[in-house]
């Protein structure tokens, strides 16, 4: 649909949706800061350039969150899956070139997914528990893999392509959030794929009915959930010139509150990629505004709280009465 | 520097960890800085940091100059809380306004953001400790290339020439508490007896140092005899480990541990095997062992750093740095043997806040 | 046996039987529908009927039995099956996605793609195509609907009734077979049902109608076909018969050779 067709109402309409909450939140976050900071150079694009490239692997991974929420599963394994792949990346570096390191990081993500996948439609046990389980799997051979020590990159082509290059004088992070997320943005919305995984979510049975391959719909949600993480695990190892058994290991939580406070449903059936997407970059500009306020790092976490929960409250306000 | 400030952040990070099955399998080692801070040969020809003052006239013209500091840490702890309240109130007699204090979380993809971040700010001077030398250099480089001065503390960082990268590193003097221990223990021990060590089994630049330095000097005391040595990777597995030792040798008259939270579990078996006699010596102030001895339970003596002075000086060197004077390469910051007769002042030493009032009562009584 | 007046046979099942375990919940079905007939399928719970619904849309294969689709014997395996051959189930939720709007709905599974042939590869899907189909298929049945893009969830219990009614009969559907329809519905919302019914009838198509509702058999079926523990035990035209005589079919008190 085009902008030029749409009438006032269903302009309305659109504007109530629950995919329009996260604009809300993000116009209102991004006011707060611009105003509290208007002395400082937080509304400077070299400084939403940082944002970023900070939160490019936590915008991928919530991207590929969003797959797996689609269908209905919840993936608790993505942040180990960032540690291993950035390590078995890094561990590849030191013998071969970059497409077979590449390739070798990547595969970490299809297999556990593959795993997870098989596990969760074999056993019919819940992906809460499964993907629990593989998680401390995955981080447990991460940690063992080097024996906690961390693997530097000295492959500067490397670091170029998944952490510091620059193109068109745009960060090359920046060129991996587009260029994943709008593959997303069209495997959800244009693509019978997409419209197949929200069936699946929406409800199994009718999907079933329908003639969908359910179990499959939801084996590829959850691959393409595990090897995103492992594509953030290399812009990690790219932008951190090294791999390390910690990357990821904070990111869990983070990710699922960017991805749902960004419209998508944590009982599948309803996602939205630009909401992850803007719902990570939000948690990068609440950690940049905080910092360049100047608060000690207690009062930042209070404060980080509080932002989110007057944002969801002015978010869920504006729904009701806009 | 001390271990609370790096362990007690270590255990209680995401429930990520919490659900590992195979942490039994794999704990091995702390994370190792993949370079070795300092060595022993410049903490020896290291600047003392008593020695870093600045004139009136230098404070003068710094507050003329209205400048700007950022603090990049490593993690949260009542130690580092120690650091940045020295560091703030030194900027702040000198004119400088402190922008933004931030706290990696002991991960060095946090502390590459928190550097991008601070660097918008354009602070004239940044005091930090790297998580890893490696990760996050380049950042460090983007950060110092508006001109600021850059002050370490413990790491260096990999690469980084001194003067030309940074202004220098304040760190403790590790060797010295760990001889400073050894004393300790012969006075405890009155120069004879048998002693248990249990000491940090880990790659880990500073408590390996402190720990080699205490013995080697005990080796001056021949004495003394070493009937046990332990070591352990965990904090928890210390209780366990000082209650096999004792049960093995109960002529054990005292014990040395790598740190004070460490210690804690030593303390903890010995009240259970009734074992008041057996004296304890270990590293930092810690409220609860303190209580301990100050209740003239089984900790003898500690050997304390000054985590305000740390902060202190890193302000100073950074301040000085911009008016154009150099720093040595390392400056060390003293430290003080803690026994129940000056705890009190210790703590007011180290922390430069009236002593926890539980801690005072016990002292009353 | 009561013959419409299309005599050509659009499904007819011999001799269907299937256990679970030792459970024989069909134990010898056979009756035939014929073009543009609507048969009722009767019985108390436990008689059959939705095994027999789901032997026939594919979801479970019967253990032996023939199923003849125009005179052609089939193997229904799978509900793809079933649409292959032209029988197309609307089951009592009705199958719909809550989130989907009307449109995304009616296509679920059978998406038009885009023309361009890469496009159509990576399975780009053709929204206008099958906005404008669905407006088609929907004017086919005399239902309005407000909006294309209104959300499943947001329509009434009648008007999901009709897309899921809608979405059988689109794909061509010779046999549709309907789960209790009209069971979460208001009695207006019923005779929109019975009339949607009435209209695919006289289009041609068979329905197979599954029904607690008297009233509601009565009103729409040409003949009952009546389950009782598993077997069919009755096929009769609804004109001859009595509310009160089904009834007595249903529970056993009554009994026709079938």
């Amino acid at each position: 649909m085009s902008i030029q067709t749409l009438s006032f109402n269903q302009l309305k309409q659109i504007a109530l949706q629950r995919e329009a909450f996260i604009y809300y939140i993000f116009f209102f976050v991004l006011l707060f800061f611009a105003v509290l900071l208007h002395d400082t150079a937080f509304l400077t694009l070299s400084n939403f350039m940082n944002i970023v490239k900070q939160t490019a692997p936590l915008t991928i991974m919530a991207v590929g969150l969003t797959f797996a929420l689609a269908v209905g599963h919840i993936d608790l394994s993505i942040g180990s899956v960032v540690a291993l792949s950035a390590l078995v990346g890094a561990l590849l570096l030191q013998h071969t070139g970059i497409p077979l390191a590449v390739i070798g990081a990547l595969l970490v993500g299809v297999t556990v997914g593959l795993i997870n996948g098989l596990l969760i439609e074999r056993l019919q046990v819940s992906s809460l528990l499964i993907t629990l389980g593989t998680m401390g799997i995955v981080t447990g051979i991460a940690r063992q893999l080097t024996n906690l020590e961390s693997v530097p990159i000295i492959n500067q082509d490397f670091t170029f392509f998944f952490g510091s290059g620059k193109v068109l004088g745009m960060p090359i992070l920046l060129f991996w959030t587009v260029v994943i997320g709008g593959c997303a943005y069209i495997i959800l919305n244009k693509l019978s794929a997409g419209r197949h995984l929200l069936a699946v979510g929406g409800n199994p049975f009718a999907a079933r009915a329908m003639g969908i391959k359910v179990t499959r719909v939801r084996l590829y949600a959850l691959i393409a959930s595990s090897t995103a993480a492992a594509l953030a695990g290399l812009l990690y190892a790219g932008r951190l010139h090294g791999a390390r058994y910690t990357l990821g290991e904070a990111d869990l939580l983070t990710v699922i509150a960017a991805v749902a406070i960004g419209g998508t449903s944590l009982f599948g059936g309803r996602a939205c990629i630009i909401g992850a997407i803007l719902g990570s970059w939000l948690m990068g500009i609440i950690n940049n505004g905080l910092i360049l306020s100047g608060f000690s790092t207690n009062e930042q976490m209070i404060a980080r709280g509080i932002i989110l929960v007057m944002a969801v409250a002015i978010g869920v306000k504006e729904l009701r009465h806009g | 520097m001390t271990l609370p400030s790096y362990f007690h952040d270590y255990k209680n990070d995401s429930f990520t960890k919490k659900s590992i099955t195979l942490a039994a399998i794999v704990l091995v080692t702390f994370f190792t800085p993949p370079v070795p801070a300092v060595d022993f040969n410049s903490v020896a020809n290291a600047a003392k940091s008593e020695n870093v003052q600045l004139s009136q006239q230098q404070i003068a013209s710094l507050k003329k100059k209205n400048l700007t500091a950022a603090l990049v840490w490593h993690g949260s702890s009542a130690w580092v809380s120690a650091v940045t309240q020295g560091a703030k109130e030194s900027f702040s007699l000198l004119g400088i306004k402190v922008v933004a204090v931030t706290d990696a979380q002991f991960d060095p993809a946090k502390q590459v953001a928190d550097l991008e971040n601070i660097s918008i700010l354009k602070p004239d001077i940044i005091l930090s400790l790297s998580v890893d030398s490696i990760s996050t250099k380049a950042s460090y480089r983007s950060a110092i290339e508006h001109g600021a001065k850059l002050v370490l503390l413990s790491n260096p960082i990999e690469g980084f020439v001194h003067h030309q990268d940074y202004v220098g590193i304040v760190t403790d003097d590790m060797f010295g508490m760990g001889i400073a221990a050894a004393q300790l223990t012969a006075k405890a021990l009155s120069s004879s007896g048998k002693l248990g060590i249990i000491y940090h089994d880990a790659k880990y630049f500073i408590t390996n140092n402190r720990d080699q330095a205490f013995r080697e000097t005990l080796r001056l005391t021949p004495q003394i005899d070493i009937v046990s040595e332990k070591g352990f990777v965990k904090e928890h597995e210390t209780s366990n480990i000082a209650a096999a030792m004792v049960l093995q040798h109960p002529e054990i008259e005292a014990i040395y541990v790598s740190w004070d939270s460490a210690a804690e579990g030593v303390i903890e078996a010995l009240r259970s095997l009734d074992r008041p006699d057996i004296k304890v010596i270990t590293h930092d102030l810690g409220v609860s062992n303190l209580l301990d001895m100050a209740t003239s339970g089984n900790l003898y003596g500690t050997i304390a750093d000054r985590p305000y002075e740390i902060g202190a000086t890193m302000a100073k060197l950074g301040a000085a740095a911009v008016l154009g004077q150099s720093a040595a390469e390392v400056t060390i910051v003293p430290f003080d043997k803690v026994t129940k007769n000056n705890i009190t002042l210790a703590w007011q030493q180290a922390f430069k806040k009236p002593l926890p009032k539980l801690l005072t009562q016990a002292l009353q009584r | 046996m009561v013959r419409s007046a299309l005599d050509q046979v659009a499904l007819e099942l011999a001799s269907i039987t299937k256990s679970f375990g030792g459970v024989h919940a069909l134990q010898g079905v056979t009756f035939t529908i014929n073009k543009g007939e609507v048969v009722g399928l009767l019985g108390d719970n436990g008689a059959g009927k939705s095994t027999l619904v789901k032997c026939i849309s594919g979801i479970h294969a019967p253990d032996s039995g023939e199923i003849k689709v125009n005179g052609n014997a089939v193997f229904i395996n799978s509900p793809e099956d079933a649409r292959a051959v032209g029988i197309e189930t609307v089951f009592q939720d009705l199958a719909m996605i809550p989130e989907f709007n009307i449109v995304q709905n009616l296509f679920l599974n059978r998406e038009i793609k885009h023309k361009n042939p890469l496009l159509r590869w990576l399975g780009w899907l053709d929204t206008k195509a099958m906005t404008k189909r669905a407006r088609k298929s929907l004017n086919r049945l005399n239902t309005r609907i407000p909006s294309y893009k209104e959300q499943i969830h947001n329509l009434s219990g009648g008007q999901r009734q009709a897309i899921a009614i809608a979405r059988a009969v689109n794909w061509g559907a010779d046999i549709v077979i309907m789960d209790e329809p009209t069971a979460a519905l208001g009695v207006e919302q019923s005779a929109q049902v019975n009339d949607l019914i009435k209209i695919i009838s006289s289009q041609g198509v068979a329905v197979l109608l599954i029904s607690h509702n008297m009233q509601h058999v009565v009103e729409t079926c040409d003949r009952a076909v009546v389950l009782y523990q598993g077997r069919s035990v009755a096929d009769v035209a609804v004109a001859e018969v009595t509310k009160e005589d089904l009834v007595g079919l249903i529970t056993g008190a009554k009994k026709i050779a079938a």
